[in-house]
């Protein structure tokens, strides 16, 4: 039942808290903190005493359904740890902000939904909570209406559709096949399933739905823009919590449909690898502060693809992997909550995020400087703080695995430490911008800021980035503790031994990493990417997955293969050839008969007779409809609509006549090609109108009806 | 209650409908009042009869010996009337408000609560033969609701609207023959009429199969034959919501359903090229009418575009031949009824407000309609298929007889039907965004109020219906899947 009150709770206050908002907006704000202190407390209630779960039986189809481990208690705490902190944190970012009533609405939602997908028992559930979070969050992205939020918007809500979707099919053919998608009986169910092919075919679905979440490459795209337009509380949980729920679905399949499935580790692992890389890189050429922190998450992100890879790949010896998964998570998701807080407390005061605008504004700030300084070491993996424990296990798995595989992990190995050493780059290009070098005109102004946090959100902020050294000291004790709390989710093997983290081995594996920083940030940095005190964006622009294929992909080639289909069968052009083609034959055999065959006068008097009738009957019905109009119901005027320059073939005309004109060939009289089309395309057009407008052509259905009864009456009939 | 009672409600608001008509002396008031009076009545008594009505049929006529016109109301009946019983009232309500400055109000009235008795009378129809005559009726009573503006524009379109009507209800007279001469005259019965009869599993059957399939396809707006649809939404918007999103559309696939499931049954068609022949059709219309939206321009047009893109979804359960198949048609007739109508109702009370109807146009609307757009978004959301809305229960039971069914029609079909509702979130959601987030030329939203209560109880009352029909969805479920299995 706490599980129910956990995730109820914030839904319904979400609705509370927009009523009040309404009224008073103070109280709304205290209010909404007031929810996250009890979802916080509550979570740690679960932590200390789980239960076994809840349900929802009935509801959307299949009944909702939840369970409690060690892994779900300890994300459910550090969902609403973060949640309770932004909260804390938002007052001040949103004192003169619009619309703030519908971010905290949307804001409660989605966090009730987040629990909803972490606590999920199957995966029919987390795929529920999953697409309300992606619909609730999309309002996250599109809070400041820019242009910009905008189209960022409209990527992440196309992502998330399509992810969506996907992800469902995944699900379908799991249903299907295994008629069951609860994770603890999916490794069973698979086991027994002689099916391989549509596993791994549901697999993929689901990787691609979630993963399109998590910020996998190559469906990171809606990641980098997506982050520095939203408001920065929302980024932290964007970047912090919602890429984890992704995880959670790769995680979901790959512990247990696939447990142990080298293959499918593999596919993980390659896609982790160049996740990792290349969120790097980005972040290394970003000159936007956000912009590389959304990178940035793209790349850790990366990591724990790699460690979930390794958790397949080393079999039964997966436990360091999936240690080093878990402990990369959480890591993770606080280092961007304390990072994103701390882009807030810039962006709340400057009003801009451009390094050459921000530069120099972290001077004389004690508490910035220390809680960005710990999330830029903790997240570049130095030892003493929490990262480089994380790192560290997924490290020691890989070289592990290089024992079993063999050359191909070395090359993974470096891609980990060279990804590593971009981190530990791009951090110390943020850090010594932002807290080093001096603004050339306003750094005056910046160092006279003292009151740049209120008490609330200091206090966030600190609380935050304390968590990090706390974790990184307390490794034996705090981090073991928690990746024990791993194993009822995970399912891995049994962990040989313990880790001694700061062996001399572990060590140098980390001192490669920063070595490497080091030189990238003396090398590229300062020699590239700075010129004459100002940071350059050397990322060429056409250089974008989304532009150059997405984007084409789904709103040219799509539609307009579907647009060319639809022209050959298309609209108005379907009835017109076969009724011409009916009307010609009819026209021909009644010729036939007339002509040769019944020239008597009588005859010739019977067929203008039924020509008549046969008329007067096409057109009774036509004076009906006229009837009723000039009656029953008034005439109204015409409407006039113009859409001449509009239409296809008047363009094609036009650009005729553009060619010709550019070959001097021009016609002297002022006729145009582009006119001529179009009277062509009218006539066309007009015609087909009046004879599928017609009733006549029903009639002439009809006809064709009767024909087939008579015929089927004639040959086949008793 | 005896089988007779089911004239009642077929027969109030045909006579109500026509006495409007004849009305000498008439208010506004008078006649409004007759016509919801008329509605509530049919529609209480409907529900009445759906609980308490015996399964037995009431002839009313003796055509010949074998051939009657003959009332029964069987599940799949009681099923439909449900829909229309429960959303009919809730549009007559909305209509007060909408045609409130519309001219020829006695008119609009008169047919829009025939065309009510006429679609009870599809509902509780027992044969093929009785069935065909109403279908043929609510053509004709709703003629003059689509050219009610009398624009050249509505003009056009129910001229085109007749044709099409007209025409392909000649093709469906062909099949009702080919059906009559065969000896199943009888009453409809789950699993078919036609099992040893001298021409079972011959190419005839299939030819005069297609016939009634096109022939009652066309109502139910199957491509080539859908051309009609989009351009009968320049009717006023009550006609469009209802009519073009439930009543008229729904009777076409359910007459596919009664061809279908009740006259020729499944086990003759299962397999045979007829049957991969109309699957394939209505896996075009899928694609061909969700496309053809993302490319509309006007609002309802584009919505009428993914009418014919959701009625292909029912014809496709109804075809895949398999009990779930149907079951998963049946719940989306009635969800997509509720969220369909729901949206037509938004965007009709935005072009009551403000005059507005093409999707370019919208921009920052939902400031001033507040209601409106929320009620918009949540339709938007549902027709998407993203849960917890109703949209998402009746797609996931479609998908899974596709993939019960495991021909590779029924896969492609799945294909397209998850394409289509990708395309569906492509069509319905930049309205609803560009009417929150969109920019409005600064001052242009100050005179743009709510609509009134008559039109914003129908979109409150629809909009929870369809959040509570996705997360309870058991009793209709349950009730589909009585019919599915044949009760």
């Amino acid at each position: 039942m706490k599980v129910l009150f956990l995730i109820l709770w914030p839904m319904a206050m979400a609705f509370v808290c927009w009523g009040i908002g309404r009224a008073d907006k103070p109280l709304r704000n205290v209010l909404a903190i007031a929810v996250g202190w009890v979802e916080l407390l509550a979570a740690v209630w679960l932590f200390l005493r789980p239960d076994s779960g809840g349900e929802l039986p009935g509801l959307c189809v299949l009944g909702l359904r939840f369970a409690v481990d060690g892994f779900r208690r300890v994300y459910t705490l550090v969902v609403a740890f973060m949640w309770f902190l932004t909260l804390l944190f938002s007052p001040a970012y949103f004192a003169h902000h619009h619309n703030r009533n519908r971010y905290y609405f949307f804001n409660l939602l989605t966090l009730g939904a987040t629990l909803g997908v972490f606590l999920a028992r199957d995966l029919f559930t987390a795929f529920v909570f999953f697409e309300i979070m992606s619909f609730t969050s999309f309002t996250w992205v599109i809070q400041e209406q820019t242009a910009g939020a905008i189209r960022a918007a409209n990527t992440y809500l196309a992502v998330a559709v399509i992810g969506g979707l996907v992800a469902l099919m995944g699900l379908f053919l799991l249903q299907y096949r295994l008629a069951t998608t609860e994770l603890s009986t999916l490794h069973e169910a698979a086991a027994a399933c002689p099916h391989k092919g549509t596993l791994y075919t549901a697999g993929a679905c689901i990787l691609f739905g979630f993963g399109a979440k998590a910020g996998m490459f190559p469906l990171h795209i809606w990641l980098p823009k997506a982050h520095p337009v939203a408001p920065a509380p929302a980024s932290s949980l964007l970047s912090g919590v919602l890429t984890k729920s992704g995880i959670w679905g790769i995680l979901a399949v790959s512990c247990n449909l696939f447990r142990d499935d080298a293959a499918w580790g593999t596919v993980i692992l390659i896609l982790g690898c160049v996740t990792m890389f290349l969120g790097a890189l980005l972040a290394l050429f970003s000159i936007d502060l956000k912009r590389t922190l959304a990178c940035s998450s793209m790349s850790q992100i990366g990591f724990i693809l790699v460690g979930i890879g390794m958790m397949g790949l080393l079999g039964r010896e997966n436990a360091l992997a999936a240690r080093g998964t878990l402990l990369h998570m959480v890591n993770h998701s606080l280092f961007k909550l304390v990072l994103f807080l701390c882009a807030a407390a810039v962006y709340m005061n400057l009003h801009a995020l451009d390094l050459n605008e921000i530069r120099g504004f972290g001077r004389k700030k004690p508490l910035l400087t220390a809680a960005f300084l710990l999330g830029a070491l903790g997240i570049g993996g130095v030892p003493l703080l929490n990262g480089y424990i994380s790192k560290t296990l997924l490290h020691e798995s890989i070289v592990e695995g290089a024992v079993h595989y063999g050359s191909w992990l070395k090359a993974a190995e470096w891609v980990f430490l060279v990804s590593g050493g971009l981190t530990v780059a791009y951090m110390t290009k943020l850090f010594v911008a932002i807290f080093v070098q001096k603004h050339p005109t306003r750094q005056q102004e910046f160092d006279e800021k003292r009151r740049y946090l209120t008490p609330a959100s200091a206090a966030a902020l600190a609380i935050a980035a304390l968590t990090l050294p706390v974790l990184g000291l307390g490794a034996n004790r705090l981090m073991n503790g928690l990746a024990d709390l791993g194993t009822d989710f995970f399912h891995p093997g049994h962990l040989e031994h313990a880790v001694a983290y700061y062996s001399p081995e572990n060590l140098k594996g980390g001192a490669i990493s920063i070595a490497i920083g080091a030189a990238v940030y003396l090398l590229v940095v300062r020699s590239l990417l700075y010129k004459d005190g100002v940071y350059l964006n050397r990322w060429p622009k056409w250089l974008d997955l989304e532009e150059l294929l997405y984007r084409p992909l789904l709103l040219r080639i799509l539609p307009g293969s579907f647009g060319f289909l639809a022209a050959l069968f298309g609209e108005n052009r379907i009835s017109a050839p076969a009724a011409k083609a009916i009307l010609s034959a009819a026209g021909k055999t009644a010729a036939l008969f007339g002509e040769n065959k019944l020239t008597g006068p009588a005859a010739r008097k019977g067929f203008r007779l039924a020509g008549w009738l046969s008329r007067g009957f096409g057109d009774l019905t036509d004076a009906v409809v006229l009837l009723l109009g000039k009656t029953v119901l008034r005439q109204c005027p015409p409407p006039s609509d113009d859409q001449v320059r509009h239409s296809l073939p008047y363009r094609a005309g036009a650009l005729l006549d553009r060619r010709a004109a550019a070959k001097g060939r021009a016609k002297d009289d002022g006729t145009h090609y582009a006119m001529l089309f179009y009277r062509a395309y009218r006539t066309v057009k007009d015609t087909t109108r009046a004879i599928t407008g017609n009733l006549s052509f029903a009639l002439l259905m009809l006809c064709l009806a009767m024909v087939f009864v008579f015929a089927y009456l004639l040959f086949f009939g008793k | 209650m005896n089988s007779v009672f089911l004239l009642l409600p077929v027969c109030l608001p045909i006579a109500v409908g026509l006495g409007i008509f004849f009305l000498k002396r008439h208010s506004a008031g008078l006649i409004s009042g007759l016509a919801m009076g008329a509605t509530l009545a049919a529609s209480v008594l409907t529900w009445l009869l759906i609980f308490l009505c015996r399964q037995e049929s009431f002839v009313l006529l003796h055509l010949t010996d074998a051939l009657s016109f003959c009332f029964r109301f069987d599940s799949l009946g009681r099923f439909y009337a449900g829909i229309v019983a429960t959303l009919w009232p809730l549009t007559v309500l909305y209509a007060f408000s909408y045609m409130a400055h519309e001219g020829h109000k006695r008119v609009f009235y008169s047919f829009f609560t025939v065309a009510y008795g006429v679609t009870l009378g599809i509902c509780t129809a027992g044969n093929l033969i009785t069935l065909y005559c109403f279908y043929e009726m609510l053509t004709l009573s709703t003629v003059p609701l689509v050219m009610h503006n009398l624009t050249r524009q509505a003009v056009r379109a129910a001229r085109t609207y007749l044709a099409f009507s007209l025409g392909g209800a000649a093709f469906a007279f062909a099949s009702v023959i080919f059906l009559v001469t065969n000896g199943a005259v009888g009453e409809f019965s789950f699993g078919g009429l036609l099992a040893g009869h001298p021409y079972e599993r011959s190419a005839l059957t299939w030819v005069f199969f297609l016939l009634g399939f096109f022939g009652f396809g066309v109502k139910a707006a199957v491509f080539p034959l859908h051309i009609w649809l989009p351009k009968a939404s320049v009717a006023p918007t009550p006609v469009t919501a209802l009519l073009h999103a439930v009543a008229v559309v729904n009777s076409g696939i359910f007459a596919v359903m009664r061809l279908v499931w009740y006259c020729y049954g499944p086990t003759l068609l299962r397999g045979s090229w007829a049957q991969n022949i109309a699957l394939g059709f209505a896996i075009i219309t899928m694609v061909y009418g969700a496309v053809y939206a993302v490319k509309e321009g006007h609002w309802k047009r584009r919505l009428a575009y993914s009418t014919v893109s959701n009625l292909s979804y029912m014809l496709f359960g109804i075809l895949l031949l398999t009990p779930q198949g149907l079951e998963g048609s049946l719940l989306h007739m009635a969800f997509h009824s509720c969220m369909k109508i729901l949206a037509f109702f938004c965007a009709g009370a935005v072009f009551h407000q403000t005059g507005r109807e093409y999707n370019a146009s919208l921009g920052g609307l939902g400031r001033a309609m507040p209601v409106t757009f929320t009620c918009f978004t949540i339709s938007a959301v549902a027709l998407t298929g993203i849960p917890p809305f109703n949209g998402f229960v009746s797609k996931w039971y479609l998908l899974t007889a596709a993939a019960e069914c495991g021909t590779p029609m029924a896969y492609a079909g799945a294909g397209a039907l998850l394409l289509s509702a990708l395309l569906t979130a492509v069509y319905m959601m930049p309205n609803a965004v560009s009417g929150w987030f969109g920019r409005a030329e600064p001052g242009s939203l100050d005179t743009i109020r709510e609509a009134d209560w008559r039109m914003g109880l129908p979109h409150v009352v629809l909009s929870l219906g369809t959040l509570i029909t996705g997360l309870f969805a058991q009793p209709v479920v349950q009730a589909a899947a009585a019919i599915a299995a044949g009760g």
